[in-house]
Formats: structure tokens, sequence, C-alpha cells
């Protein structure tokens, strides 16, 4: 510690204010509106406004947009999967549908060209 | 049939919210008692004017007062009232372009061998014009100069109150100690 550190400390000592300074502030405390006192709801939300509060609701709401969107992007490959399976089945269905009635198709004009003969 | 029965719990409501705000003055008036003399030696030793500063220090109570329940405990209080008197006293002198970078020939004598130290080893012609020399520093130097001597207050509780980096701070206090170690031993060069 220097010297100078100890003049300056003692050159920037605290002193008291005028006399009746806390009168005077009471006084004026008095003249105007009474401070809105802070409700219940207020004492505890206080608590979540402070930066760490702050800083904590925007991790968890990061996080959660993340979890979210990988949510959402599971969701939306499972539904191409899907949509691709049906897709598959629509079309063997069409496959056996069209050969089906080609079948049929066939079965039928055998059966007219046989009864055609016939007469 | 509703009036009386209706009466008694506005008249204890009333009576609640009396002695509510009974409690709270009588709370504010306990704060301004603990921490005047912090707040106004702060303005006065930002400003150098006792009338100044009393008017600094009102306002920063009074904004307290219209503040107080948002502040989140009552240990916060000191760092609040620190933080806001540094600010309302710099924003005083801004206004009423109070910043006039005193010149060492404003002040008074230096200390010399012509004029001892009292008993207590306390010149209060040196005091005088350390406050002048600290009064003459830029405005962020000089709010971290009397944070640190008046408030005593340790680098990282300065950087912490004036929202500031640790390295400025601590840049600030070296180059003012040094400034003034200079104005000094030049004033008493001359007085030799």
């Amino acid at each position: 510690m220097s010297r100078l550190e100890d003049e300056l400390r003692n050159a920037l000592r605290r002193e008291e204010p005028p006399e009746g300074f806390a009168a005077r502030v009471l006084a004026r405390a008095a003249a105007t509106p009474e401070p809105r006192r802070a409700g219940a709801w207020t004492r505890v939300t206080r608590w979540f406004r402070a930066p760490v509060f702050a800083r904590a609701a925007m991790a968890c709401a990061l996080c959660l947009a993340v979890v979210l969107g990988v949510h959402y992007e599971q969701r939306q490959q499972l539904e191409r999967v899907r949509g691709e399976a049906a897709k598959r089945q629509l079309l063997l269905a069409l496959r056996v549908t069209g050969s089906s009635l080609r079948a049929v198709h066939d079965k039928v004009h055998e059966l007219s060209a046989g009864y055609s003969d016939a007469q | 049939m509703n009036g009386p029965a209706l009466a008694i719990p506005i008249e204890a409501r009333r009576e609640s919210q009396d002695n509510v705000t009974a409690e709270a003055q009588r709370e504010f008036a306990a704060l301004v008692g603990e921490h005047q003399s912090m707040v106004f030696s702060i303005a006065l030793h930002y400003l150098h004017s006792r009338e100044s500063a009393e008017e600094v220090a009102q306002e920063v109570f009074l904004q307290l007062y219209r503040h107080e329940d948002r502040l989140a405990s009552r240990e916060h209080v000191a760092a609040w009232l620190r933080r806001v008197a540094c600010h309302r006293a710099i924003d005083y002198a801004r206004r009423r372009r109070l910043d006039p970078r005193t010149s060492l020939a404003e002040c008074p004598e230096a200390a010399s061998a012509a004029a001892p130290p009292d008993a207590a080893g306390d010149d209060p012609m040196l005091r005088e014009r350390l406050r002048k020399l600290v009064q003459s520093l830029p405005e962020k130097a000089r709010t971290v100069m009397i944070l640190r001597y008046q408030e005593d207050l340790d680098p990282e509780e300065i950087a912490r109150t004036l929202e500031m980096p640790v390295r400025t701070v601590k840049s600030h206090l070296q180059r003012s100690l040094a400034l003034l170690r200079e104005k000094l031993s030049r004033a008493r060069g001359e007085l030799v």
C-alpha cells in the first residue's frame, strides 16, 4: 500500500450529509405517489426475472426447439417411408388387378370363341 | 343489510394496508439512515459541491423509494445505490456542465514543511488538493477512484458495479494513480 493510496483513502473518506438530510428525503418520498408494492405473484416471479434465469430460460427454449425440430424431422421421414411403402403396395395391387383382368378377359374371349364355333 | 357486513372487512383491509405502508416507510427510513453517508459521499467526491451532492443523493433515494420492490433483496440495495449514485452524479455533472477540470493552480497549497499535518496525521490542505485532483480526472476514472478509495471496493467489485471489464478498472486505477502522483510531486517540487 503506497503512501499516496493512504492519503487518497483519507481524502475520500465518507462524509455525513448535511443536517436534516434524511428528513428531507423522507418528506419528498411522502410527497410522491405511494410506490406500488410488490404482490405475491411479483415477489415469486422476481427471481425468474434475474439474468441467470433469463439465460437458463433461453437455453431451455433452445433445447426444446432442437428436440421439437428433431422430432418433426423424424416424423416427416417416417411419413415418407410409409408413403413409399403404400405406393409400392398400390402399384403391386394394380399389377395384380391388371393381370387378373387380363386373365378374365382372355377366358371370356376364349369362351365366346368356343360358343361361336358351336353355333 | 350488506353495509355493516361489508364495512368490517374493508376497515380491516384498510388497516392492513396502512400497516404495510407504515412498515414500508419505516424500512425506507432505515435504508436512508444506513446508506446516506455512502450515497452523499459518492456524489460529493464526484461533484465537489455539497449542495449538488445533496440534490443527487436525494434523487438516488427517491429512485430507491420508487423501485424498492424491484430489488431482489436488501443485500442488493447497497450495490444498487452505489451504481445509481455514480450514474446520477455523472448525469448531473453532464447536465449542469459541472465538469471543470480543476487545474493545479486552483488547488490550495499542498502539504509542505510549512504546513505540517495535525496530530492525527491529517492534513486538510492535502486532503482538499487530492479531492480536487480526483475531481479533475475523466468521469470513468474518477468514479473508479471514488469506489476504490471511498468504498474500498476491489477491482472486481468495481467492475461489477460500473459494468465494465476488470482490466479497464485496473488500467483506470494505475493511470489515475500515476497521474495524481506526478501532479502531486510536481506541485510539491514547485513549493520547495
